[in-house]
């Protein structure tokens, strides 16, 4: 099975690998893994006040499909708003990526990882605003 | 040929479903029935038989492929005792996969003088796996049982980069 080209060239040269500070309040933090084959991903967005994701990192351990799924999930996030990146969904990755049925557990993973940021943002986000009312 | 589901390989042996299994017992076991179904025993002409036999030898073979590997073993007691255990538990705490990436990592840059000790800690990590799991298993905890065998699977992998970089 060859890989297409745009995964390997998010293979080659992937977007966006790093870390973003999870204690920060703006920072929401997304771990999700597919114990069947060992993978691991990471993916962390950072959310401004009108609900815009002005940065988004990753960091995967796993095949290359799976590498080039986060890393194009991260280009996606980036300038979008958190509502319309709960609506991206795996078969979007699947298509840009040309993967094979074989691969398409990866680009799930993707979103999993996706959904799992939004919602530790989100927690962290009702938390603050919880505080603010138990000040006020 | 035709594939058939085999039985789970406790019942082909004839043995409890359990982690206990003492290596020589099981072993005399394949033995055993390796030799009652070898072709050599064999005297009918018929077919149906002849294949029966064959059926019956690759089972055990099978089986003992399975129950002789202590993981292999634990996944498939699990499954004969909770089916679809292993699929329903494959979230794993976000804070375990965090370790494994970083785990990962560290296999990764590891080099020289570090490579020893991370092996040593990982094959640890994996004695400890099992220890749980087959804990887990013996109190009837089967889907705590199964997240750990999955988490295991971190380690494996871990070890198996560390080796391929030697």
């Amino acid at each position: 099975m060859a890989y297409s080209d745009k995964v390997l060239d998010h293979y080659q040269n992937p977007r966006n690998v790093g870390a973003l500070d999870k204690n920060d309040p703006n920072v929401g933090t997304g771990v999700v893994g597919a114990p069947e084959c060992g993978d691991v991903m990471k993916l962390q967005i950072r959310v401004d006040d009108s609900g815009k994701i002005v940065d988004a990192k990753f960091k995967t351990y796993g095949c290359g499909s799976a590498i080039a799924s986060s890393s194009l999930a991260t280009e996606w996030l980036k300038g979008t708003s958190v509502d319309a990146a709960e609506q991206i969904k795996n078969t979007q990755i699947v298509e840009e990526l040309s993967l094979p049925p074989v691969k398409i557990h990866c680009s799930v993973l993707a979103e999993d990882a996706i959904k799992a940021a939004i919602e530790d943002w989100r927690q962290k986000r009702a938390a603050r605003t919880d505080g603010a009312e138990v000040k006020a | 040929m035709i594939h058939v589901p085999a039985p789970d390989p406790f019942t082909v042996f004839g043995l409890p479903r359990s982690m206990d299994l003492d290596a020589r017992t099981l072993e005399r076991r394949y033995l055993q029935l390796s030799r009652e179904c070898h072709p050599d025993q064999l005297r009918s002409q018929d077919v149906g038989d002849c294949l029966a036999v064959l059926q019956r030898a690759a089972e055990v073979n099978d089986a003992w492929k399975v129950l002789r590997d202590p993981w292999q073993r634990a996944r498939a007691l699990l499954e004969a005792n909770a089916p679809g255990v292993l699929e329903r538990n494959k979230k794993l705490d976000p804070a375990f996969l965090t370790e494994a990436l970083d785990l990962a990592e560290e296999v990764a840059f590891a080099t020289g003088a570090a490579v020893a000790p991370l092996r040593e800690r990982l094959q640890q990590a994996l004695a400890d796996d099992l220890a749980v799991v087959a804990r887990e298993i013996g109190r009837g905890a089967h889907d705590a049982a199964a997240l750990r065998l999955h988490a295991s699977h971190y380690h494996r992998k871990a070890l198996q980069d560390l080796d391929q970089k030697a």
